[in-house]
């Protein structure tokens, strides 16, 4: 098992909050009060976690046991859904999100298709490691919270007020389009990126374009064709998530840009 | 066709719009000239010209500290949504609306929630964007992007509804609100038969862009032979690649050359909203908005963006900007011709 919390957990924090704000609703319903708790809630995160691990374990231990049928896989999404680490995640590190549910998915789909043992096991430990390097991201978060940068970044709900602030929140919007593609829906993360172009990098393109036209030109492709394509053709998890990656590469790219671009600028008084 | 006029080259003046009764405006005034701002606003900004609006609000706040400007961002739609609820609920958590377009300030004007401007702050203005109740701050042109490899100025139509009838390529992104806009101005200007009956003639010749800077990068890609967008995506286009194949022509007297503005309201009686009000109309904000933002610059004697012909050379139509607010038909009609 993993408990690796690498620096891109960390960069994420202070705009993952911002996320929090803007979206109180999630996959498995209303964001709970707990979200707010972190600390209070670590030690029945971890219960929840090790509970979770458990019931995949049995739900393996069924498929090589009994098979397909009394496996039961499907149960993996519900216990995932039960359970209120899975709030704790989504409104604090989407990347992770993402990749546990590709863990539920992988787990499900290799017993369904009834795929050997080996294979399923496989997926089981990708799962597990992603719910582990979660629990890392949670309680970081914690960290964050006890020391009042939650409630700092709060302040600031209403979206990003600059250029760079938005480009921020289109990289944690397009983490969040992987997490919603890695949980099988499809429409709704196409949805997102729609909405991320029309409401956030459509701000910046005009910033940006005066910089360098050609990357505009690519990041239009990306948000118009190239991702949501990507999404309706069902490629994998993995595919959507390189595409997202080279996306964010762009948008850091674009964000020093607009920061030599800033320099130049003449003061308005 | 006739001659519409590329960048530069426009052949009269046209008065227009409501420019009624309003009295002639007077020239911008320093920053030097203003009194300090002293207290507290709120202001509810919409989502626009990205950092561009909040450098000028952090100058303001910079050059006034004894001033505490608190900002609610978000989509203009939005905000002026909240506002309508508020007021229906009889609360006001904004002393301020910029909004970045003026049918979200027709939604507001229209409760009744907008304060009653100084006559002396609002003649700063052209006198065609005079409104006792809102300010509008700068302004936007409706454009036809043309590429330039393909055609010259001479060979667009002059007339926006004959756009659909002359065998050209058009780009354009119907889920835009600015294109939303200009839809809605052209239902006010012509009637609905006359627009859905544009609207299905252009589709059967348009392709779709998700935004209007999409647009004007397919026409100067060659993939369209013209666009409709707002000027500013050309202007910028061309400050960063001066030679891309790409100009601007304008229709005359229709929907086509309509001026649409961003614009700012008081929900707060009193000095200091009317004070900060005076800060965005000064020389200064107004020529930074016009350089930096490629934005037009609605007081006397400040320069257009370079690229763009003085705003008295171009021939908008006569509407009430606030009308613009009337979405629902539009979006309605737009759905009946199969565009959205």
């Amino acid at each position: 098992m993993k408990h690796s919390i690498n620096a891109l957990v960390l960069n994420s924090f202070v705009g993952l909050i911002a996320f929090v704000l803007a979206n109180t609703a999630v996959a498995g319903g209303e964001v709970g009060e707990h979200v707010n708790h972190l600390s209070d809630n670590l030690e029945k995160y971890t219960t929840e976690v090790n509970w979770l691990i458990d019931k995949v374990d049995g739900i393996v231990d069924r498929y090589e046991k009994e098979g397909v049928k009394a496996a039961r896989a499907d149960s993996v999404v519900d216990h995932w859904e039960a359970v209120d680490f899975h709030a704790a995640i989504e409104t604090n590190y989407m990347p992770v999100y993402a990749s546990i549910w590709q863990g539920l998915f992988g787990v499900k789909e290799s017993i369904n298709k009834q795929a050997p043992l080996a294979e399923v096991r496989g997926e089981q430990d990708k799962l597990e490691q992603a719910l582990w390097q979660a629990l890392g991201a949670v309680k970081l978060a914690a960290q964050y919270q006890d020391r009042g940068l939650l409630d700092k970044v709060q302040l600031r709900a209403g979206g990003p007020g600059t250029s760079k602030e938005a480009l921020g929140e289109i990289k944690m919007r397009l983490d969040r389009v992987v997490a919603k593609y890695a949980e099988q829906l499809g429409d709704e993360a196409v949805a997102i990126v729609h909405d991320t172009y029309l409401n956030l990098f459509e701000g910046v393109e005009g910033e940006l374009i005066a910089q360098d036209a050609d990357l505009v030109e690519d990041l239009e492709k990306d948000f118009n064709v190239t991702l949501p394509k990507a999404i309706q053709d069902k490629s994998s998890v993995d595919k959507v998530r390189e595409v997202v990656v080279a996306m964010q590469g762009k948008l850091d790219r674009a964000r020093s840009l607009l920061e030599k671009a800033e320099q130049g600028k003449p003061d308005v008084f | 066709m006739a001659l519409v006029g590329a960048m530069g080259v426009f052949p009269r003046a046209v008065p227009r719009s409501p420019a009624q009764s309003a009295v002639p405006q007077t020239a911008a005034i320093s920053v030097d000239r203003l009194p300090q701002l002293k207290g507290e606003l709120t202001l509810y900004l919409g989502r626009g010209e990205g950092g561009l609006y909040e450098n000028v609000l952090k100058a303001i706040q910079k050059r006034n500290p004894d001033f505490e400007l608190h900002i609610r961002r978000g989509p203009t739609a939005a905000l002026a949504n909240s506002i309508v609820a508020e007021t229906r609920a009889g609360l006001r958590r904004a002393d301020l609306f910029w909004a970045v377009d003026s049918g979200a300030v027709g939604l507001v004007t229209g409760t009744g929630a907008a304060q009653t401007l100084p006559a002396e702050l609002t003649q700063q203005l052209r006198p065609e964007f005079q409104f006792p109740d809102w300010v509008p701050i700068s302004g936007r042109i409706r454009t036809l992007p043309y590429n330039t490899k393909r055609l010259t100025a001479d060979q667009l139509p002059s007339s926006i509804l004959a756009l659909a009838d002359s065998g050209l390529s058009i780009g354009w992104a119907p889920a835009y609100a600015a294109f939303q806009s200009f839809v809605t101005a052209m239902r006010l200007l012509e009637g609905d038969q006359v627009t859905i009956d544009w609207l299905r003639a252009v589709k059967r010749r348009a392709k779709n862009y998700a935004g209007e800077l999409g647009v004007v990068m397919a026409v100067e890609r060659g993939e369209v032979d013209v666009g409709l967008a707002n000027h500013y995506y050309t202007l910028r286009l061309k400050s960063g690649k001066p030679e891309a194949n790409v100009d601007l022509a304008f229709t005359r007297n229709d929907a086509g050359c309509l001026v649409n503005v961003s614009g700012i309201l008081a929900l707060r009686a009193g000095e200091l909203p009317v004070n900060f009000i005076r800060y965005l109309l000064t020389r200064e904000v107004q020529s930074y908005l016009a350089t930096e933002a490629f934005e037009v610059p609605l007081v006397e004697g400040i320069p257009p963006p370079q690229g763009l012909p003085p705003l008295d050379t171009v021939s908008p139509p006569t509407l009430d900007l606030t009308r613009l607010a009337d979405l629902r038909p539009t979006l309605d009609l737009m759905r009946k011709a199969g565009v959205l």
